[in-house]
């Protein structure tokens, strides 16, 4: 099974995510900040990531970034700040899902995006 | 001050050696020979009376000090001129003042150059203003620098007025930052609760909707600091998700401005539309097009409304209205009426024409 980091501060969205991926029959793995994000990362042999970009108090998730870069981890970023954030977005230099957008569409997109090779075994 | 002013200021000093009189008192200043005749009278008087802020500093002397200054010199600073000849203008410097500028202003001088520097200035009384402070340097006939003259404005106003514009722009990226966040844990609630209750449909539509109205106010929140919005950003933003190529949709309008408040009409109308254009129109076939366009129109019952045309082209052929019966459009329908407005559909062979009229408010 698939394993997919998904690094969001706001539990909604994050529990919104959680489903939809395990819908598609992928194994999600939710942090709420960086220090649990990393931890995440290097105890489990990720396939791919969905990375919050403003994570509350000034953070951002370029140090989970980063780690993941150097595992050639391949991830998105999920954001709707677009406007205030585009350099540092593009330094980023990965693949960019506007906020808002449902989690379905999100899944599809990261799936494709990524590359991945699931089968689906959706749950309605 | 003008290059050309300058030099006329400075062949009339150099013909007859300037006569710098304080403003407040009958004596000249010591030492100081004067204007000839009638145009130095005048000349003297100008810059006494004069509603601008002028002074005059003497780069020979220890620290360039203030030898003249006139009455509006004075007011804008709130110091008597006793207290002001004799010191130099960093008097009314303080601990604001960008240091930049300062130093902007120190090259100006060392390079007897004409500069203007905005600077923050502190009155006797510790207010600040916004001084657009215009310097030049004064020759006399021999070509040495004998003063600089330096006349003040008080930008304060102006400044004030770009600052709100910055703050008013920040606050509107800020205020789109959160509609977006908060839009999406919406749509978070929305489909986990669609989840539970078994309607996964019902809830991805209503996600769908709600995602149209903060895709159409996007564009305008910039924009309504100012009382109305230009509608076609609104427009093209709902539209775009449906049209990712950009190639299936035109869009014509000129910059047409609309109350805020039809944003989320028209965004959730162009919405409905596009869905079923999705589901039987122009945009279930592989080629089929739509254009949009928005103009100011007499309506037929003649009152001037924001007319947003919709013209489908290419979809399947059409032989009787399709799609009429969907909650969408009747949702549409209803929300319209309540602001007098109408959806006009007319079904031709070749595809769906609407229209949406919105008499405007005066």
């Amino acid at each position: 099974m698939l394993r997919i980091l998904i690094l969001e501060d706001e539990p909604f969205i994050a529990m919104d995510l959680q489903l939809a991926f395990e819908d598609v029959g992928v194994e999600p793995h939710v942090a709420a900040n960086c220090d649990a994000a990393l931890a995440v990362a290097d105890e489990i042999d990720l396939d791919g990531a969905v990375l919050d970009v403003n994570l509350g108090q000034g953070q951002t998730c370029a140090p989970v970034a980063a780690l993941l870069r150097s595992k050639s981890v391949p991830f998105v970023l999920h954001t709707g700040d677009l406007d205030r954030q585009g350099e540092f977005l593009r330094d980023l230099d990965a693949p960019v899902i506007p906020k808002p957008t449902t989690s379905r569409v999100l899944v599809e997109t990261v799936i494709g995006l990524l590359k991945l090779d699931v089968t689906e075994t959706a749950v309605r | 001050m003008s290059r050309d002013h300058d030099a006329q200021f400075g062949r009339l000093i150099g013909s007859d050696q300037v006569h710098i009189a304080n403003a407040n008192s009958a004596e000249t200043v010591t030492g100081r020979p004067g204007f000839s005749g009638a145009s130095g009278m005048l000349f003297e008087q100008a810059m006494a009376q004069t509603r601008m802020a002028v002074c005059l500093t003497d780069p020979n002397l220890p620290d360039d000090p203030i030898v003249f200054c006139n009455t509006s010199f004075e007011k804008l600073t709130g110091y008597p001129s006793h207290e002001i000849i004799g010191r130099n203008c960093r008097f009314l410097q303080g601990p604001k003042t960008s240091r930049r500028q300062l130093d902007r202003l120190k090259e100006a001088l060392a390079r007897e150059e004409v500069a203007v520097i905005e600077l923050l200035n502190y009155r006797k009384d510790g207010s600040t203003f916004w001084n657009a402070l215009h310097l030049g340097p004064i020759y006399d006939a021999a070509g040495k620098l004998v003063y600089f003259f330096g006349s003040q404005w008080d930008v304060t106003d102006i400044h004030l007025a770009r600052e709100e514009e910055k703050h008013a722009r920040m606050m509107a990226r800020e205020v789109s930052h959160r509609l977006k966040n908060v839009v999406s844990v919406i749509g978070g609630i929305i489909s986990i609760t669609g989840r539970s209750l078994k309607v996964r449909d019902a809830a991805d539509a209503i996600n769908e909707r709600v995602q149209a109205l903060a895709r159409a106010y996007e564009p305008t929140l910039d924009d309504a600091v100012f009382g109305t919005v230009e509608i076609g950003q609104a427009i093209k933003s709902v539209l775009q998700p449906y049209d990712p190529e950009g190639d299936r949709i035109g869009f014509t309008g000129n910059g047409v401005r609309t109350n805020p408040n039809a944003v989320s009409l028209i965004g959730l109308t162009l919405h409905e539309l596009a869905t079923n254009a999705t589901k039987y129109g122009a945009l279930s076939t592989e080629s089929g097009t739509i254009e949009v366009g928005w103009r100011h129109e007499p309506d037929r019952h003649g009152r001037e409304s924001l007319l947003i045309d919709w013209v489908e082209r290419g979809g399947p052929a059409i032989t009787e209205p399709v799609g009429t019966t969907g909650t969408g459009l009747t949702i549409a329908d209803t929300l319209l009426a309540h602001s007098r407005a109408v959806l006009e559909r007319e079904w031709h062979h070749s595809g769906l024409h609407a229209q949406i009229w919105l008499p405007i408010q005066s």
